[in-house]
């Protein structure tokens, strides 16, 4: 039985049926793809660029300022229907928000921009929905795809102050960050 | 025996044949079948306008009265297929017109249809009587004056969701007094006003009238006029669903709905003041399908209207509803198969209204005969989307989207791998899969392993690397669309499962790691392939072959690969294997 796979171009269909599909097998394929630089285990950050200014009332944010191309994913024509009620609902009481923290659904939405030294594009994270450093820096890892002893976390405070996070309680924590940074470890 | 049965008695059996695979299966029994399936097929669907020539399809089927035809691809709905890509129906149409005098039926998707497109059907096909134009553009309201002259038979004008130049609101005027065969009318897309009394007319000479969904400039004033003109209509789309509240003008509209008794769809409902919803009460225990996307209205009242209709079947609605009105939905209406939930606020960081997971976990609980979902949420868990699953394993259709990409579980903050894991387990007959979330290639394992009934799969930040998409390519055994944005999915996958793509309709793959040698080398072993590269960075030759493409088009076809009506952005192999481009 052939115990290394082997990937090559399938020009009949018999021939990718023929690819074994047990554990053993797939982690030669596990292998053989991280040879490559190109596939190996490189995560597509999206193109995200969020608008810093927590705000959302104005109304006034630019649809176009930080959006991805085609996302969320609606048609145009959905598009500018949101857009109108969007202007709409800022004079009116049709939507009510509902901020009511914990229980059936409610956010306590505190979103923060978080960057990692060396990606270019920024993220943006709900504060409200962690409870501890250690789930913040967990959800941070598993979004930028990294792993944790490779970066320290950093954060911007009210004062406009860099900071090492991790020092203050958490809750004072949560008050006072504006920004997060997550920064190589220099060994 | 075949060859003693007269044609005449095969040509009556295979008329009862009106599936296109049974009448693709049926040509394939032998030679003389295929002779008398082809001279007797009056119906075909064209899924890539560019999969095949109208040279072919005229060739091969000369009696054809009813053509539907698809061409741009899923994702040109959110503007990931630059402008000016392709998809022209005037060459289908025009050889068309010449090949079938007798067409009756044109219904087209995602494709450019021209003024003289629209001239050209209503002057040939002397008993044209249905066009049906979904997504379409590149027409304008002298079109449609044309098809409203000259097409003397037309039962169904439909534009749904069509982008329309509007020139003037006088093109519905060309209706002639006689026209009275009218049956569908759709301008539900329209921006402009058209002429009240030139539609009221319209309508009133319709006996046979059953579809009128009518456009936002429509006022509600207006509504009941018309809606008492046609009260045998089943389907009705509303205007602007506003105006001042006056007792005269609800009690009106309330004995106009009164009157229709075979309604079932409803949709429209812009600029809704709810005040002037109870007036459509008299309707909705016989309504099966509502069409809400439109419409902002509050849960409460959104409420009061679902839970009096008891027979609904399909639901599509904003996510003002919440997860309390989805609630009452699920307690009201146990009919239900369909539910669409979008948007308010797309574009939005914070969630602006209540609507959750849970939502969603509700009205999979409450009603049994739910199989197609399209669900626009912030938070999603594995345990909300494994207890759906094991509530309605006859999904057909599942498409969540996570507004935020790469969301985790909101819970555990782990990838949903498991949570879609368990619907591709739990679902065996699901056909249709929209992924959003953070998801590692281990989701795209237990896809390939689980769901082999997967016809289309969409997948948009997901993944670590080509395993994820081998094991897709290599697992599912029915697949036939696959669309993919932002993964890293490479050449490797794409290469080892070229032989899988011959089987399917087509592969998009956009901002991924799919390099231009790997391209051109899919394009040269797979010659039945038109392996397209949409590029708008310049020639894909001035950089190195390693570079990634913006974006790759991969589909089977059995015309030219050099459409004649490439734009200078896509790049396809020559017959020499040389680099070409328009």
């Amino acid at each position: 039985m052939d115990n290394h796979l082997q990937l090559h171009l399938a020009l009949s269909t018999t021939s990718t049926r023929n690819l074994p599909r047990n554990d053993e097998k797939k982690r030669k394929f596990d292998e053989s793809f991280s040879d490559d630089e190109m596939t190996s285990n490189k995560r597509t950050l999206p193109l995200l660029i969020w608008n810093d200014n927590r705000n959302m009332d104005c109304g006034c944010v630019d649809v176009e300022e930080h959006a991805v191309v085609g996302w969320p994913p609606v048609n145009s024509r959905m598009r500018k229907v949101a857009e109108h009620h969007r202007r709409e609902s800022t004079a009116s009481n049709y939507v009510t928000v509902d901020n009511g923290g914990g229980g059936g659904g409610g956010l306590n939405s505190m979103y923060v921009k978080v960057e990692m030294e060396g990606i270019g594009i920024a993220r943006k994270i709900n504060l409200g929905i962690f409870g501890s450093y250690q789930a913040l820096t967990a959800a941070l890892m598993a979004m930028f795809g990294k792993r944790r002893e490779m970066y320290k976390l950093t954060y911007r405070d009210k004062e406009g102050d860099w900071l090492l996070a991790g020092d203050v309680p958490w809750e004072r924590f949560v008050r006072s960050v504006r920004r997060l940074k997550l920064l190589k470890k220099v060994w | 025996m075949a060859y003693s049965f007269p044609e005449e008695v095969l040509e009556h059996v295979f008329s009862f044949l009106s599936s296109d695979r049974d009448r693709n299966a049926v040509s394939l029994v032998c030679k003389s079948w295929y002779d008398i399936e082809r001279w007797c097929r009056r119906r075909i669907f064209v899924g890539n306008c560019y999969a095949v020539s109208p040279e072919m399809v005229i060739r091969r089927f000369p009696e054809l009265r009813a053509v539907e035809m698809k061409g741009k691809p899923h994702f040109a709905d959110f503007n990931l297929v630059p402008e000016g890509w392709g998809a022209y129906a005037y060459p289908w149409i025009a050889a068309m017109a010449e090949a079938y005098p007798f067409l009756e039926e044109i219904k087209l998707k995602r494709m450019v249809v021209t003024d003289d497109t629209l001239e050209l059907i209503s002057k040939s096909c002397k008993n044209f009587k249905l066009l049906v134009l979904t997504s379409c553009e590149g027409f304008t309201t002298d079109g449609l004056a044309s098809i409203a002259a000259n097409c003397r038979h037309l039962r169904e004008l439909d534009l749904r969701e069509s982008e329309v130049e509007e020139l003037s609101g006088h093109w519905l005027s060309h209706f002639p007094d006689s026209c009275t065969s009218l049956v569908s009318l759709n301008i539900s897309c329209l921006g402009s006003e058209v002429s009240f009394s030139i539609l009221e007319r319209l309508v009133a000479r319709s006996p046979n009238l059953r579809t009128l969904r009518l456009n936002r400039a429509v006022p509600l004033e207006r509504l009941a006029n018309l809606i008492r003109r046609a009260p045998q209509l089943v389907e009705l789309g509303t205007g602007a669903y506003s105006a001042e509240i006056r007792s005269d003008t609800f009690s009106n509209l309330a004995d106009a709905f009164s009157a229709c008794k075979q309604l079932k769809a409803l949709s429209g409902f812009w600029d809704v003041v709810p005040s002037y919803l109870p007036a459509m009460y008299s309707v909705c225990s016989g309504i099966t399908s509502l069409n809400l996307s439109y419409a902002a209205i509050p849960s409460t009242d959104l409420v009061k209207l679902i839970s009096q209709c008891q027979n609904l079947q399909r639901l599509w609605v904003m996510d003002y509803i919440e997860d309390s009105g989805l609630d009452v939905l699920a307690a009201s209406c146990k009919d239900l198969q369909e539910l669409r939930v979008f948007p308010s606020d797309p574009f939005g960081a914070e969630p602006n209204v209540s609507l959750t997971e849970q939502g969603l976990v509700s009205v999979s609980e409450g009603c049994p005969k739910l199989e197609s979902v399209l669900y626009f949420c912030r938070q999603m868990s594995n345990a909300a989307l494994i207890a759906i699953a094991k509530n309605r394993p006859n999904f057909i259709r599942f498409r969540l989207c996570i507004i935020d990409p790469q969301a985790p579980d909101y819970l555990t903050l782990e990838p949903l791998d498991a949570g879609f894991g368990a619907i591709v387990e739990k679902c065996k007959e699901l056909r249709r899969l929209s992924m959003t979330g953070l998801l590692t290639d281990r989701v795209f394992k237990y896809i390939g392993s689980h769901a082999k009934k997967l016809e289309m799969l969409s997948i948009a930040f997901a993944g670590d690397s080509d395993l994820g998409l081998h094991h897709v390519l290599s697992g599912c055994d029915s697949l036939r669309k696959l669309e993919i944005r932002d993964c890293p999915f490479g050449d490797k996958a794409l290469l080892a499962n070229a032989a899988k793509l011959e089987t399917m309709r087509s592969l998009w793959m956009s901002s991924c790691s799919v390099s231009f040698g790997a391209c051109k080398l899919l394009a040269q072993k797979m010659p039945r392939l038109n392996v397209e590269v949409i590029d708008e960075r310049g020639p894909p030759d001035s950089r190195p072959e390693s570079c990634s493409v913006e974006r790759v088009y991969v589909y089977r076809t059995v015309a030219s690969r050099q459409r004649l009506d490439m734009p200078d952005f896509v790049w396809t192999l020559d017959e020499d294997s040389s680099l070409r481009y328009s």
